[in-house]
C-alpha cells in the first residue's frame, strides 16, 4: 500500500508520516553511536569507533569535528551525509563571524543545522539527511556548558545528556539513571565511557572522547587515558560482582546455618 | 536639487573645484593603472608624486568616488555638506550631540531638522550627508535590528547594527550613496560607537564627528574630553562642541539636540538654540557655567592691554 | 598618507603599518590596526581604497580560517599568497573590483623559511626580501637596498625598520603618526612597540 508514498520524493502519506524521513532516522540507528554529557562547567561527547581495518589510516576516519573553535560536534548514520552537512556549518560558523563579528552561539548554529536538515525534507528531488548530530559548546562571553541534538526531521533540542546512533535508547536509560547537574570534569567523562561501554564491547580501542572545558578549549582524550578509564570501572564493576557475591555466599551462609540449626534442634 | 544647490552656491567654490578637476586631468599622464603601485618597481620612473591634487593614490578616481556625475555633469563635490555631529563615548556611557540645520547651497533649507535617527531604544545613529539615504537606510537597520532579536532572543550588539549597515553601503558603493553616520549604543560590551560611511568605511572609536562642522566640533572636543568625564561634564562637552561649529561653521547652526546613551538605553536630554547659548548658556541644566559660550561673553572685562604702570597709576 | 613596510630577517618576517584612518583632511582614527593575523603563522598588512581594505582583508581572513578547519593544518605562506593574488585577480576581471594592495608575511613551519610577498591591486605578486606600499616605498626601498641584511638578528632588522619610519617622518610631507609593528617567526605572531 504504502510503496507510492516511499520513493524519492518526500510526501505525506495519507496518515501523516514522512516515510523517508523515518528511513532517515533509521539510518541514524544502525550508525554507530554517540553521547554527549553536560557536566558542571564541562560538555564530553563520546563516540563508538567502527574498528579500522589493519591497513587504513585512523587518522581519516573521524566522527567528532570541529566546527569552530569553540564548537563541537559529533554524529550518528550516514558519515557521507555528515561531511556535506558539517561543511556547511563550517562555512555558517565563519560567514556568522564575518558578518555580525561574533562567533556562533551554540544555539545559533544547531539551529542553522537543523534548519538545513529541515530543508532537504521539503524541496524536490533531494533526499533527508540520514544523520543526527550532537553539538556541544560553550557559547562566547558565558561560562555554561551546552548540548544540543538534531535529527533528519529538522527537530533540535537541548539536552543534558544524550545519546544517538546504535542502541541509543538503551545509552539514554542509563545516563537518566547515572546523570547529575554537578558532575566534574572526571566524573563526566567516567559516565560518558561507562554509558559507552553499554553497547561498546570491545573496550576503550573503541572509543573516541573529546572534552571541551570553556570558550575554545578541547581536549581529544589519548588511547591509554580511555583505557585507564576502562580498566577503572571494570574494576569497580568487578568489586562491585564480588560484594554482590559474597553477600550472595553470606546469606546462603546464614541460611543454610538456620536450617541446619533447625534440623538440629 | 542639485541645480538648485549650483544656483545658491558661491561661484568661489565652483571655480575651486574647477581648478581641482583640471589638476586631476593633468594628473592622468600618470595613467589610472599606475596609482596605488606606486611601490612597483618598474614605476619609479615617474619620479616623486605631487601634491597639487587630493592627498590620495588615485585623484581622478578619487574624485568620480566623491561627486555625483551621474546625477549632475558637473560634478559637484558631495562632501558631507552642511551638518555637524558628534558622539563621544565615556564612562557614564555615549553622548551623541548634532546640530539642526539643513542647507541648500547657502540657503537655509530648514533649522529644525532631527540629525539623530533613533534606531530603537538602545541604539542611535547619526545623520550626515544625504537626508534620505541617511533616514532611509538607519530606519531599515532598526527593521532588521528588530528581526535579529526576534530570531536570537538577544538584542543585536552594536558592532552587528554597524557591520549590517555598513555592507549594505558597501553594496551600493560607488551608487552615489551619500552618508556619515556614527551607530551609537550600549551593548553587553558597554557603550560603543561605530563611524560607517557611504565609502564603507567602518570605524569603531571613542571619539568622532562628521560633516562639514567637524573640524570645528573637533577643536573644542579633543581638547575637553577625558575618559572619566562625569555626567554633567560629558553632556556640557556636547553641548559646547556642537555650539562651536554652530558658531563657526555656516552650513551648520540653530539649534543642538542632546542624547546620552545609558545602560538601559538612550535619554533624550534637550533641544538648545545656539544663539541662545551663544549670549545666555545652556540655562539651568547640570553642568551649565552659568553664562553665554560667546568668546566676548566669556572674556568680558578682561583685556590684553599692558601700559607701563606709571601710566596705569595716573 | 597609508604607509606600510615589512623585512625578512633570520628566521622572521617584521611587518609596520601606520594606524591612521583619514577622511579628507580629518584623521577620523589614530589606532586603527592594518596588520591581519590570517593563520598561526601568517601575517598581511592591507591598504587601499577605504571599505575595499578591510572588505577584502575579512574576506581573506575568514576563507583562510575555514581552510583551517576544514583540514586542520593552515596553508602555508606561499599557498595563501598565491590564493589571495588569485582572489585580487579574479575580482580585478569582475564588474567592482577591490582596490587593495597587500603585504604578506609569514613562516613556513615545514621549510624553517620566513617568506615575504609583495602583492598589488593589479594581482601582481612577488616575493621578495624587503617590500613598501604607499608613499613612504619612495623612501624606504632605496634606504633598504643600502641597509636590508637577510641574516639580521631581530634587534638588527628593528633597527633597519626604525631607519624607514624615521625617514618617511623626516622627509614625507603628510607623515603618519603611529605604527604598529608585528613579527611572524617560528613562535607565531606577535606584536612588538617599537
Amino acid at each position: 500500500m504504502s510503496r507510492s508514498y516511499d520513493r524519492a520524493l518526500t510526501v505525506f502519506s495519507p496518515d501523516g508520516h514522512l516515510f523517508q524521513v523515518e528511513y532517515a532516522l533509521e539510518a541514524v540507528r544502525k550508525g554507530t553511536c554517540a553521547v554527549g554529557v553536560r557536566g558542571k562547567d564541562v560538555v564530553v561527547l563520546g563516540v563508538e569507533k567502527k574498528s579500522i581495518l589493519q591497513l587504513q589510516d585512523p587518522r581519516t576516519v573521524r566522527k567528532v569535528v570541529m566546527l569552530d573553535d569553540h564548537v563541537c560536534l559529533a554524529f550518528a548514520g550516514l558519515t557521507a551525509d555528515g561531511r556535506v552537512l558539517i561543511d556547511k556549518a563550517r562555512i555558517e560558523c565563519q560567514s556568522h563571524r564575518l558578518t555580525v563579528e561574533d562567533p556562533v552561539t551554540v544555539e545559533y548554529i544547531t539551529r542553522h543545522i537543523a534548519g538545513i536538515q529541515q530543508r532537504y525534507t521539503q524541496s524536490g528531488g533531494v533526499r533527508p539527511f540520514g544523520i543526527s548530530t550532537l553539538i556541544v559548546g560553550f557559547d562566547p562571553h558565558d561560562s555554561t556548558p551546552r548540548l544540543y541534538q538534531t535529527e533528519p526531521s529538522g527537530i533540535y533540542s537541548a539536552w543534558k545528556a544524550n545519546a544517538i546512533g546504535r542502541s541509543s535508547k538503551t545509552v539514554r536509560e542509563f545516563l537518566e539513571k547515572n546523570h547529575r547537574d554537578d558532575l566534574s570534569r572526571e566524573e563526566s567523562i567516567k559516565l560518558t565511557i561507562k554509558s559507552l561501554l553499554e553497547v561498546v564491547q570491545t573496550g576503550a580501542k573503541n572509543i573516541e572522547i573529546s572534552v571541551m572545558e570553556s570558550y575554545g578549549k578541547v581536549t581529544n582524550l589519548e588511547l591509554s587515558e580511555i583505557e585507564a578509564i576502562v580498566s577503572e570501572i571494570e574494576r569497580e564493576k568487578e568489586a562491585e560482582a564480588e560484594r554482590k557475591r559474597s553477600r550472595l555466599a553470606a546469606t546462603a551462609a546464614g541460611q543454610a546455618a538456620m536450617t541446619q540449626r533447625a534440623e538440629e534442634s | 536639487m542639485n541645480t538648485f544647490l549650483e544656483r545658491y552656491s558661491s561661484t568661489n567654490a565652483v571655480s575651486q573645484l574647477k581648478r581641482a578637476q583640471r589638476l586631476a586631468e593633468e594628473e592622468d599622464e600618470f595613467t589610472d593603472s599606475a596609482w596605488g603601485s606606486q611601490a612597483g618597481y618598474g614605476q619609479l620612473m615617474n619620479g616623486p608624486p605631487s601634491f597639487t591634487v587630493p592627498n590620495v593614490p588615485d585623484p581622478s578616481s578619487f574624485l568620480r568616488l566623491h561627486t555625483d556625475d551621474h546625477a549632475d555633469p558637473n560634478c559637484r563635490i558631495k562632501i558631507q555638506h552642511g551638518t555637524t555631529t558628534l558622539a563621544f563615548r565615556f564612562q557614564g556611557g555615549v553622548i551623541v550631540a548634532v546640530d539642526s540645520r539643513a542647507t541648500a547651497g547657502s540657503y537655509i533649507a530648514s533649522g529644525t531638522v532631527k540629525k539623530v535617527i533613533e534606531i530603537n531604544p538602545y541604539l542611535l545613529g547619526t545623520m550626515a550627508g544625504g537626508a534620505a539615504d541617511c533616514q532611509y537606510w538607519e530606519t531599515y537597520l532598526g527593521m532588521h535590528c528588530r528581526l535579529h532579536e526576534l530570531r536570537n532572543r538577544e538584542r543585536i550588539s552594536v558592532s552587528a547594527a554597524s557591520k549590517y549597515l555598513s555592507n549594505l553601503v558597501y553594496s551600493y558603493k560607488g551608487m552615489g550613496l551619500s552618508m556619515g553616520t556614527m551607530i551609537c549604543g550600549w551593548d553587553k560590551t558597554g557603550p560603543a560607537i561605530f563611524y560607517v560611511d557611504s565609502d564603507g568605511t567602518r570605524l569603531k572609536g571613542d571619539l568622532f564627528s562628521v560633516g562639514s562642522g567637524s573640524t570645528f566640533a573637533y577643536g573644542v572636543l579633543d581638547q575637553g574630553y577625558r575618559w572619566d568625564l562625569t555626567d554633567a561634564e560629558a553632556q556640557e562637552l556636547g553641548r559646547r562642541s556642537i555650539y562651536a561649529a554652530g558658531h563657526r561653521d555656516a552650513f551648520s547652526g540653530n539649534t543642538c539636540n542632546l542624547y546620552h546613551v545609558k545602560e538601559n538605553g538612550w535619554e533624550f536630554i534637550a533641544n538648545y538654540d545656539i544663539s541662545k547659548l551663544h549670549y545666555d548658556g545652556p540655562g539651568d541644566v547640570a553642568g551649565s557655567p552659568g553664562h553665554g559660550y560667546g568668546y566676548g561673553i566669556r572674556v568680558q572685562g578682561r583685556s590684553s592691554a599692558n601700559p607701563p604702570e606709571a601710566t596705569a597709576a595716573a | 598618507m597609508e604607509t606600510s613596510f615589512a623585512i625578512t630577517g633570520k628566521g622572521y618576517v617584521l611587518m609596520a603599518a601606520d594606524t591612521t584612518a583619514a577622511r579628507s583632511i580629518v584623521k577620523m582614527k589614530t589606532d586603527e590596526d592594518k596588520i591581519k593575523t590570517l593563520s598561526p603563522h601568517l601575517l598581511m598588512a592591507y591598504s587601499g581604497e577605504p571599505g575595499d581594505t578591510v572588505q577584502f582583508a575579512e574576506y581573506v581572513e575568514r576563507n583562510i580560517r575555514l581552510y583551517q578547519i576544514r583540514n586542520v593544518y593552515a596553508l602555508r605562506p606561499a599557498a595563501a599568497a598565491s590564493w589571495i593574488r588569485r582572489s585580487l585577480a579574479e575580482s580585478l576581471r569582475s564588474r567592482k573590483p577591490y582596490s587593495v594592495n597587500l603585504l604578506l608575511g609569514g613562516y613556513d613551519t615545514s621549510s624553517y623559511n620566513p617568506q615575504l610577498f609583495w602583492i598589488d591591486y593589479l594581482g601582481t605578486m612577488t616575493e621578495v626580501p624587503f617590500a613598501a606600499h604607499g608613499y613612504g616605498a619612495y623612501f624606504a626601498l632605496s634606504l633598504l637596498d643600502r641597509y636590508h641584511d637577510p641574516s639580521a638578528s631581530l634587534e638588527e632588522g628593528l633597527d633597519t625598520l626604525r631607519r624607514c619610519i624615521d625617514e618617511v617622518s623626516k622627509r614625507l610631507v603628510v607623515t603618519p603618526g603611529k605604527y604598529k609593528v608585528k613579527i611572524v617567526d617560528k613562535d607565531g605572531v606577535r606584536e612588538i612597540e617599537l
